[in-house]
Parts: structure tokens; C-alpha cells; sequence
């Protein structure tokens, strides 16, 4: 028979075999990558005017939101047609330059209104995640159904900035108004 | 001459008394001569041509001794060959014996060898719980099990079943904790194990706790090497599929939190599947909680 030292011995493989434990699973934010490739349909079943398809092809994030590094790390590789990504972080609305698609985060909603007013002459596509801003000016409202990211579409409000939406994005969208 | 004569002669007497005393004498007789002797190589060339003997391989007796013999031989040279084959022999020798008639005799004895040898397996078993060997550890285990239950077939071997499955599982699991990850076969493989130990032992913290960090993981690997270029349809295909793996996951994370197992990481687990089924609310309160707890 093996001797207490031994027994010891073993019992001690299989304890520190017990307390390694997996971990889960680091750098990854489910939703905002969900909503980077959402964005970058967006970009493919909307259609800019011509003078917005030259130089880059600007993302804009208005406020604090895990988005804006997932879109970062998505402009390291990806294009818009020819025109490179470039993601850029407005932290007021006074800050914000002109783009082609506006990422309003939530904290920031209730500022609709300026950042509309900031937007008016362009056409950008105004993005937002809190219910209600697409009747208050947002082109496209990401929405949450049944634990899936959804979004909301107000078609009026995109054509209002000028740009032409797919018939294929009325057919994806949640609801379309 | 005379000298070479006396030679012979001496010779010829030696080997006549050495081989002598086997005439009459059956393989089991012989090969227990030897086994006495401690001449272990003879007494298992003996004992092997026993059991090909029709008048002997159907006795207890016969099988006992082998299952001894090899028994001896694994002890003095096999002890370090965590798959020995002397071991092997000799529980299956004893398995025939406890078949036959005439094994009350021995009965006691050959639990007491098969309690040492099972003992040796489980030993063999643990120590070679790592990527290269855990085949064979898997192996050691089974027949240890098998040998436990020809012992006692009562016995209750659940507690053993599930240490040895956890080990196992853990260690399968280690390489998902580094770069290197662990493929979809291996992960079905590590779930199937924590699976089977919930089976056994539903509130084992360690099991549950570690079986929804793989259900995580899954659904976080397929969205984290989403293409952004996928398109919206397939996007909700993968979206509905990543959803439902997040929710086979969600019960056992709630057990761990139930369990008060590792209670940090399973604050941080609810708060990441609740965050994975885009549940932001839930996902915010186990946060909170989390930095209460980290505040104490």
C-alpha cells in the first residue's frame, strides 16, 4: 500500500487540477460588435450624394460608448466602397465636425436636438440607442426585441438629410416609419 | 579422462535432481515451486502454461496464483509503468477466478491484491492528468472503477467519479485560459464532462460555474470572429443562435451565484451573460453588486 506521503502527494495533483478554473473569454463586447456590423450594412443600403464619396468615410461617436473602439478596430480593416474608415469621438455636441454616419450614445440623448442642429446641412446619418429618437430626428434607433439587437427606422428622417435609403433596409429593420 | 568422466557424472546427478523432482508434477505445482523461490520469470512461464491446461484452467486455484504471480511481477518490475500490462493480467486472472468454483478459499486474499492494485490505478490515474497522457489516465480510471466494483459492486464510487472527472475537465480546459484557446471539439468534449458531473452531483459549484463559462465563451468566440461584413439576415441567424447558447449558460452561472461559489467571478459571469443577452439592466445590477463587494 502507498504510504501517507504519497497519498498527500496525489491528493495535492488532483486539488491544484480542481482549482484551475476557466475564464472567460477577454476583449470581447458582444454588442458593440453586433452594432459595428449593423453600421456597416448601413453604409452599403444607404446611399451618400456624390460629394460624399470622396476622402474618408467618417463615423462620428457623440459621448462615452464601448462602440467607438470596436468601430476603431473595424476601420483597420475595413472600406467603405473605396473611401478608408476614419472613427472620430465628438465628447459634446459642440464638438462635432461633419460626418457620414453619427453614433449618439446614450448618454448623450438628450441632446438630440443640438446635435440635429448641428448635423442640418449635412447629410449624415444620426444613429441612436434610446427609444423614441427616431420620431425626434434620429435616422436609425438600435433597439433591443427579444435579448436580439433590432433597430428602428425612420425613413422620412434619413431622406430629410439627403441620403437615399434600399428598399432592403426598410425590409430589415424592426419597424420602419 | 578419468576427470571428464567424473564431470559427467556430476552433471548428469545435478540435472536428474533439479528435473527430477517435477516428474509427475502439473505446470501449477511447478510454478508455484518457483513463485516459493521468488524465481517470478519461471513461476509465470508455468502458470501461463496452466491455463492452457483443461484440467487446470478451470479451478480457482490456477487463476488465483496467476493473479498472484503477476501481481508480484508488476510490483517488481512494472511498479513505475503506469500502464503495465503485469497489472492488467493479474486483475483479469483474479476476475476469471471469482467465476469459478472453489473461490471462497481465496476469496479475501484476492480482495485485498485487487483493493492494492485498484489503489495503484488511481494513483497512476491522477499523475497522468495532463494534455499528453490523459488518454491513458482515462483508461487507468476505468479499469480502477471496474476493479472498485468487482470488489463491492455497492460501492458508491460517485465522489471519486466526479473529483476524477473534475480534474480531468479542468485540466482539458487550461489552454482556454491562454492564446492558445481550445477548439469546438475539445469544448463539446470539456461540457460533455461537467455535464456528466452534474448528473451525478447537480450543486457542484465548481461544475457549474465552470460549464457556463464555457457556454459564454462559445458565444462570445463566434460573435467576436463575426465577419463585419456579414450581412443583416445572416447576422440575425447568428444573432438567434449566439442567444440561445448564452441562455443554456445563464442556469448554471445563476447555481454558481446560488452556491456562493467564486463569488466575484460569477458576479462577473451573470453580468456577462445578462451584457451577451443584451440585458443591460440585469447586466448593471450584478455589476453593482460586484463593486459592493469589492468595496467590503
Amino acid at each position: 500500500m502507498l504510504s501517507k506521503q504519497k497519498v498527500k502527494k496525489i491528493a495535492i495533483i488532483l486539488i491544484s487540477l480542481l482549482i484551475l478554473n476557466s475564464g472567460f473569454k477577454v476583449g470581447v463586447d458582444t454588442n458593440s460588435k453586433m452594432k459595428a456590423i449593423f453600421i456597416m450594412n448601413f453604409t452599403k443600403l444607404i446611399e451618400w450624394p456624390k460629394s460624399y464619396r470622396e476622402g474618408n468615410f467618417v463615423v462620428g461617436v457623440v459621448g462615452e460608448s464601448p462602440l467607438y473602439s470596436e468601430l476603431t478596430k473595424m476601420a483597420k480593416t475595413k472600406k467603405v466602397s473605396n473611401q478608408s474608415l476614419q472613427i472620430k469621438k465628438f465628447n459634446t455636441t459642440k464638438d462635432i465636425a461633419k460626418c457620414h454616419i453619427l453614433y449618439v450614445s446614450k448618454n448623450k440623448s438628450q441632446d438630440i436636438s443640438s446635435v440635429l442642429k448641428k448635423v442640418k446641412s449635412n447629410s449624415t446619418l444620426i444613429i441612436t440607442e434610446q427609444q423614441g429618437l427616431v420620431d425626434k430626428g434620429a435616422g436609425i434607433n438600435f433597439i433591443i426585441k427579444n435579448n436580439r439587437q433590432k433597430f428602428e427606422l425612420n425613413k422620412k428622417n434619413v431622406e430629410k438629410q439627403k441620403l437615399k435609403v434600399s428598399s432592403n433596409l426598410e425590409a430589415l429593420a424592426f419597424t420602419v416609419k | 579422462m578419468n576427470k571428464r568422466i567424473y564431470i559427467l557424472l556430476i552433471v548428469s546427478i545435478l540435472t536428474s535432481s533439479v528435473l527430477g523432482q517435477f516428474v509427475g508434477k502439473d505446470h501449477l505445482s511447478v510454478s508455484l515451486f518457483y513463485m516459493q523461490k521468488a524465481e517470478l520469470d519461471s513461476a509465470k512461464k508455468y502458470i501461463d502454461l496452466s491455463i492452457t491446461d483443461e484440467n487446470l484452467n478451470t479451478t480457482a486455484k490456477t487463476w488465483y496464483y496467476r493473479g498472484f504471480i503477476y501481481k508480484e511481477l508488476y510490483k517488481k518490475k512494472e511498479k513505475n509503468n503506469k500502464t503495465s500490462p503485469f497489472r492488467i493480467i493479474s486483475i483479469e486472472s483474479f476476475k476469471k477466478m471469482l467465476t469459478l468454483a472453489g473461490k471462497d478459499e481465496f476469496t479475501e486474499s484476492t480482495f485485498k491484491i485487487l483493493k492494492y492494485e485498484a489503489s495503484t490505478l488511481y494513483n497512476d490515474a491522477a499523475r497522468m492528468l495532463d494534455p499528453q497522457n490523459y488518454k491513458t489516465a482515462i483508461t487507468n480510471y476505468a479499469i480502477f472503477r471496474s476493479t472498485m466494483l468487482l470488489i463491492n459492486p455497492g460501492t458508491d464510487l460517485k465522489s471519486r467519479d466526479v473529483k476524477f472527472k473534475l480534474a480531468l475537465a479542468s485540466m482539458l480546459n487550461r489552454p482556454a485560459e491562454t492564446q492558445a484557446g481550445i477548439d469546438s471539439a475539445q469544448a463539446v468534449q470539456i461540457k460533455k464532462l461537467y455535464l456528466e458531473i452534474l448528473s451525478m452531483d447537480p450543486n457542484n459549484p465548481g461544475a457549474n460555474y465552470n460549464l457556463a463559462i464555457l457556454y459564454y465563451n462559445e458565444a462570445a468566440d463566434i460573435i467576436n470572429n463575426m465577419d463585419y461584413d456579414m450581412d443583416i439576415m445572416k447576422l440575425n441567424e447568428v444573432q438567434d443562435h449566439c442567444i440561445e447558447i448564452f441562455l443554456e449558460g445563464l442556469p448554471y452561472m445563476k447555481k454558481s451565484y446560488e452556491l456562493g461559489y467564486k463569488r466575484r467571478e460569477t458576479l462577473i459571469g451573470l453580468s456577462n451573460i445578462y451584457y451577451g443577452l443584451n440585458d443591460s439592466e440585469k447586466s448593471e445590477q450584478y455589476k453593482k453588486e460586484l463593486e459592493d463587494l469589492e468595496k467590503e
